[in-house]
């Protein structure tokens, strides 16, 4: 399966076998996405959705790998994506985090990353921008696996 | 000839704890080796199936549990272990509480130093001086303002306001905090009246009370209630909860100065022994 060994966050990895072993939900998933633009540099912290909100700051490729995300993580909430090992500029990622705290005083935020090492930095991030932040909400990390299983939960 | 056998253990779940327990003693045995301490809850109306699913046993203990209990209920026949149905969402790893739920653990932990001081506090207790009376009055003030008015305010105004409260087992917390105003209430009469003893015996009732409340809530009530909250939810109590402590401003840490200073006491009084 690993063809090349190194970093484990663009190692190769196969699961042809196993994801379609279970039969997929037929039918149209309806999208829970109430917003637009979701990219972290596109996105206005002060944006109407974030005002309250509980939001959820998202690594890129959660999306692709949490075959539930419209309907158990992304319901509800408003959400910033990004990616920690490739976005350059993320010093404005503090800021902005540190604002839906401040000024959009959002209810609560969930920090959903991947189990790959380098995913870690999406959180950092948001600790960084937590202990600059005038105001305190619940922070909670979710560590999804390489095939969409939720590998921890945690509140930091 | 399943669904036969089956249908009376289901009758059973459907029963309150404490009526099993009279029926069968050996049940609580049973429940005690799974630390289900229904057999000292002071009111014990839970359901059994209820208890099954607060206590949130993992899959194969909550089967043992009910296959222990099936055979001191019917110790001639094996019977069908009903599913239980659970709305909560199983436990994953580790248990860390959610912030609210840990600002009420870490208000807990006062509390607690203050029961463990309750029998030294017994000892010295002194109604026949103004400084005597003075101290049991900052006593009694502790379980007024701080455990009662700050902390199960909160709990009461504000949490179980998220659950049903209906539900036995916030019943029971309630019942714990309407007994613990009863004592306070005969200790103030006591006090007036310079009754040593009525003071003594309300304290002591009150340590027993708040020991096995505290344990309740930290062990089995906050952690079945962080599991069923809504992420929203945990963000709303947050929010409500930091509001409370702004209105109490500095009272809490006023509090916290007091039981150091009751525990510095007491450490000082024994070393002199």
């Amino acid at each position: 399966m690993n063809e090349f060994q190194g970093c484990p966050g663009s190692r190769t990895q196969d699961f042809r076998a196993t994801a379609t072993e279970e039969e997929a939900t037929t039918g149209k998933v309806k999208s829970q996405l109430t917003q637009w633009p979701i990219q972290m540099h596109l996105i206005s912290p002060t944006a109407p959705y974030y005002q309250g909100a509980d939001v959820l700051l998202t690594a890129d490729c959660v999306g692709y790998a949490l075959g539930g995300f419209h309907p158990e993580y992304l319901k509800g909430k408003a959400i910033g994506i990004a990616c920690p090992k490739l976005d350059e500029g993320q010093e404005e990622y503090v800021e902005k985090i540190k604002s839906w705290l401040d000024d959009a005083r959002i209810n609560t935020l969930t920090v959903l990353i991947m189990q790959v090492p380098c995913c870690r930095g999406l959180l950092a991030l948001a600790q960084e921008a937590a202990q600059k932040a005038g105001r305190k909400v619940p922070i909670k990390a979710i560590v999804v696996g390489l095939q969409g299983e939720i590998l921890a939960e945690e509140w930091v | 000839m399943t669904q036969q056998l089956e249908l009376p253990m289901q009758e059973y779940l459907n029963k309150n704890i404490k009526e099993i327990i009279g029926e069968f003693p050996p049940v609580a045995d049973v429940l005690n080796g799974y630390d289900i301490g229904c057999v000292t809850c002071g009111l014990g109306t839970c359901l059994f199936k209820d208890i099954v699913g607060i206590h949130d046993l993992d899959p194969g203990e909550e089967a043992a549990l009910l296959a222990g209990i099936a055979r001191v209920i019917y110790p001639d026949r094996a019977v069908a272990i009903p599913k239980i149905e659970r709305k909560s969402k199983p436990k994953s790893g580790e248990v860390s509480y959610s912030p609210p739920m840990k600002k009420l653990v870490d208000e807990h932990r006062l509390i607690k130093r203050w029961v463990a001081v309750i029998p030294r506090f017994i000892e010295g207790l002194d109604v026949t001086t103004e400084a005597g009376r003075r101290l049991i009055r900052q006593g009694i003030d502790f379980i007024q303002s701080y455990a009662d008015k700050f902390h199960h305010a909160k709990e009461e105004a504000i949490l179980f306001k998220c659950f049903d409260e209906d539900l036995d087992i916030i019943r029971t917390m309630c019942a714990d905090h309407e007994n613990a105003r009863g004592r306070v209430r005969e200790m103030l009469a006591a006090l007036a009246r310079q009754d040593r003893e009525t003071i003594a015996g309300n304290l002591e009732a009150y340590r027993e009370l708040l020991t096995e409340h505290v344990k309740k809530e930290d062990e089995i009530l906050y952690r079945w209630m962080d599991r069923n909250l809504s992420m929203k939810q945990v963000g709303e109590l947050f929010a409500k909860f930091h509001e409370k402590d702004i209105e109490f401003g500095d009272t809490p840490q006023k509090y916290q100065e007091f039981i150091t200073r009751l525990e510095n006491k007491f450490n000082t009084e024994e070393k002199r022994k």
